[in-house]
């Protein structure tokens, strides 16, 4: 059903993954040609290896304007690509640059806006998407009308892994920009890091309150010989600093035993720890997401549970 | 300068999440309501700018029922100096883009220098409105910023990107600025702030007053949810069951067959 154009992404010199897993979006609608768009400065190599790679006839806006990410550039390469392609259907990886850009382009072509999508299909006269709503507590099943933005949340599909016919074709756009790059800043290194623990012990908004991160969540990690991390409402409201931040802005962790106490299971901390070898849920809801990649949950309140496994760690260790 | 703040008033975040009737939305009758929670931080950057004293006035701005009074007065009470409430039949279930085409409706009448609003909102989770009415402007935006340095004729914000990195960009006034959470430490509502707010002006407007009930309603949705459910579970956890000793025995005893004890 109709075009559709696959926006490329790239990352430390080549594209990412989560291109290719739009690229298997894209072949997974019925009918549909797959085009592909690689926007940046030196880019002629990627763009063929995109082409070749899945997104078949590819665009390319290669030009020293778009050396570094500009959101301007970026909406008026994707809107020149757009129409050049005929492009019924944009997608758009929903990551920092997705979210930034992909919402202006469907405000500029007027068209359906829908994102963080974890599966999309054909629909009658327009597209068929399912995304997480409510932080992933719940589904929503959605369909637009027409020519539709959409983005895909990063992981949800598997990447596409065949090839395909087609080459670079130059797009070209005027890509004045008001706004402007001034720098990358990485983070500082601190003297917390996570991912060197065999075990974390994790508290999210539901320990509710500063002072009992100390009280219990830091004993069963010192008693387990771990570290204590937090989900990111923690360290917004200043309960404790960034490194403990576990999640896609803050650490990325696989320890041997992750513990998750008051930590609901959104999409942004699942991708921080669900690499972790055996995953301890614990949480009063028993729909919270947290218990889809758990391997053992307990439904129950943290402040019974958590100091209980302290005392019984301490006890079991004589 | 003018600063205008977009705010969303959506289910308290420990607000029990029941399917409504038709199955398209959650059941919101008796359940309780807040500021989106990235909201209150774009309220916040606007009144740092409110009291540095290069902000003139903080209109803060939300489309809703009735309801929306609550959260239009609380950030009045945080300090804001107006608010200009979309009441209208026609803006309920309105999608993104018909939500930003009033937005930036209001934006336009009020001349606002500067769009301030939430990177995401709590209910829908779309991140899809502040860029869209940007577009709309003709405004530079940047989304998911943690810090802003303003100076006469432009901003430079930091945005958050993956992994803690930060990407620094400049953004020529006039602009707008979606706010990530913990961008700043939200002040609460005092109770002298509380008994000011009663005498601030709330203005409410409907479609028509903007000039666009015919361009931003619910019947111009180019997006609609169909279906709302509890995700089918999948490949769940080994939920342990028993009194607190014998699930605590139970973990004690997984954490020695994973050798950590
Ligand atoms: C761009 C972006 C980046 C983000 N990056 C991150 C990130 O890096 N890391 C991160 O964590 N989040 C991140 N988030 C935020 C994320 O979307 C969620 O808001 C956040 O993870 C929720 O944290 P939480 O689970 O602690 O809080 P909530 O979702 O509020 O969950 C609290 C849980 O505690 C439970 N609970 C309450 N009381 C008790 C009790 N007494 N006993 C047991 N259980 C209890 C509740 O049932 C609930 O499930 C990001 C969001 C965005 C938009």
């Amino acid at each position: 059903m109709g075009t559709v154009l696959v926006v490329a992404e790239i990352q430390n010199g080549a594209i990412r993954e989560a291109s290719y897993e739009l690229v298997a979006a894209a072949q997974g609608i019925d009918g549909a040609e797959v085009n592909g768009l690689v926007i940046g400065s030196g880019v002629g190599e990627l763009a063929s290896e995109f082409a070749s790679k899945g997104a078949g006839k590819t665009y390319v806006v290669d030009d020293a304007a778009a050396e570094n990410y500009n959101v301007d550039v970026w909406s008026k390469a994707i809107k020149a690509a757009a129409e050049a392609s005929g492009a019924e259907l944009i997608l758009i990886a929903n990551t920092p640059t997705g979210w930034d850009v992909a919402p202006r382009i469907a405000a500029g072509l007027d068209c359906a806006f829908t994102s963080d999508c974890i599966k999309a299909g054909a629909g009658d006269g327009g597209y068929n998407f399912v995304r997480r709503v409510f932080n992933g507590k719940l589904d929503a099943e959605v369909s637009t009308s027409g020519r539709t933005v959409a983005t895909m949340q990063p992981g949800a599909i598997a990447p596409f892994e065949g090839s395909s016919d087609g080459g670079a074709e130059a797009v070209s756009a005027d890509l004045s920009a008001g706004a402007k790059f001034v720098e990358i800043k990485v983070a500082e290194s601190t003297g917390v890091d996570l991912t060197k623990a065999d075990v974390i012990v994790s508290g999210g908004r539901g320990v509710g309150d500063p002072e009992k991160f100390p009280e219990i969540i830091q004993p069963l990690a010192d008693v387990l010989g771990g570290a204590m991390g937090a989900s990111r409402p923690v360290v917004d409201a200043g309960w404790l600093d960034h490194p403990y931040q576990v999640g896609s802005s803050g650490q990325v962790v696989a320890p041997k035993l992750y513990i998750a106490a008051g930590i609901s299971g959104a999409i942004q901390h699942l991708v921080g720890m669900k690499a972790s070898n055996f995953i301890v849920a614990i949480n009063k809801d028993p729909d919270a997401p947290i218990f889809e990649v758990a391997d053992i949950g307990v439904v129950a309140d943290l402040f019974d549970i958590v100091p209980a496994l302290t005392e019984a760690v301490g006890a079991a260790k004589g | 300068m003018k600063v205008m703040v977009c705010l969303k008033q959506v289910p308290h975040q420990d607000a029990r999440l029941d399917v409504n009737g038709d199955g398209t939305w959650i059941q919101e009758d008796n359940i309780k309501f807040e500021i989106n929670s990235y909201d209150t931080y774009a309220v916040e950057e606007a009144l740092k700018l409110k009291d540095a004293g290069s902000a003139d006035e903080v209109i803060v701005v939300s489309i809703g029922p009735d309801r929306v009074t609550q959260a239009l007065r609380t950030a009045l009470g945080m300090g804001a100096d107006r608010a200009i409430h979309v009441n209208d039949d026609a803006a309920a279930g309105t999608d993104a883009l018909a939500t930003a085409k009033i937005l930036a409706a209001v934006a336009k009448e009020e001349g606002a220098d500067l769009v301030f609003a939430g990177l995401m909102a709590d209910d829908d989770n779309a991140s899809a409105i502040p860029p869209m009415v940007a577009e709309l402007l003709g405004f530079p935006s940047a989304t998911g910023v943690v810090a802003t340095d303003f100076s006469d004729a432009s901003v430079k914000v930091e945005r958050e990107l993956e992994g803690g990195a930060l990407e620094v960009v400049d953004l020529p006034k006039p602009c707008l600025i979606a706010i990530q959470s913990g961008a700043n430490q939200v002040r609460y509502a005092s109770l002298k702030g509380i008994m000011q707010a009663k005498k601030k002006p709330v203005d409410v407007k409907t479609l028509a007053d903007l000039g666009v009930a015919d361009s931003a309603s619910a019947a111009q949705n180019k997006t609609t949810i169909n279906k709302i459910y509890v995700p089918p579970k999948g490949d769940t956890a080994e939920i342990l069951s028993g009194s607190t000793d014998e699930v605590v025995g139970q973990l004690v005893t997984k954490i020695k067959e994973l050798g950590l004890l």
